[in-house]
């Protein structure tokens, strides 16, 4: 079993992984802003990306090597799509939460 | 008395020309002596017996800035926000307001800037 075959297959990973980095350094220094200021938006906020990001693409990555390995059952497949939708939607929520928020 | 003698020394600091531009200099962002030295076409020396002056009545605060090649200097920051003064019954009374975080932010951190950015969303 690998990760990715096709170049294609290896162009989305890269970029998905492209993505989670720089969205996780965005991430990070909105947790610095929280810290050196004491700031609840930016804390929400930082958690948001965290979440948007990190969460879903580690949660999306696990889950394809899963069903692709055959360890969980395709069946599986449209549960798990949700989980990782659902993981976005919480992520955004946080984010527009910490708008609304005022220190 | 002694809120008078306050409100003299606050109106003789800021009765300085120098000491008014690094105020308004360093509201904006926390700056260096020498930066302030040059935005505000005054010695180094003016600069910092300024500095002082507005230290010692609050007006300015200091701050240790790390440089990314390990060696530090130190910035200004100006915490007046605002300074009003009222003549009632044969009486002044003068208050003086300060800022208190965006004044600590730092136009040279990512961070700083971020928070800056989405708290006035």
């Amino acid at each position: 079993m690998t990760i990715a075959t096709t170049p294609i297959e290896w162009a989305i990973l890269a970029a998905s992984a492209a993505s989670t980095a720089v969205g996780l350094y965005v991430a990070y220094q909105a947790y610095r802003g929280y810290r050196r200021h004491s700031s609840r938006p930016m804390q929400y906020l930082s958690l948001g990306l965290v979440i948007l990001l990190g969460v879903t693409f580690a949660s999306a990555f696990v889950g394809s090597l899963l069903l692709r390995g055959g360890v969980v059952p395709g069946d599986y497949r449209p549960g798990f799509t949700l989980l990782v939708r659902l993981l976005q939607l919480l992520g955004v929520v946080f984010i527009a939460y910490s708008l609304s928020i005022r220190s | 008395m002694s809120e008078d003698r306050d409100l003299a020394d606050v109106l003789d600091a800021l009765s300085d020309e120098y000491a008014r531009a690094i105020l308004a200099e360093t509201s904006t962002e926390p700056m260096s002596a020498k930066t302030l030295s040059e935005r505000c076409d005054a010695s180094l020396p003016t600069v910092y017996r300024r500095i002082e002056r507005l230290q010692e009545h609050d007006l300015v605060t200091e701050r240790t800035r790390m440089k990314p090649d390990g060696g530090h200097h130190k910035v200004y920051t100006a915490t007046l926000s605002s300074l009003t003064i009222d003549l009632d019954d044969g009486e002044y009374e003068a208050t003086v307001e300060r800022t208190d975080r965006a004044a600590d932010l730092d136009a040279d951190d990512a961070a700083d800037r971020l928070t800056y950015m989405w708290e006035n969303l």
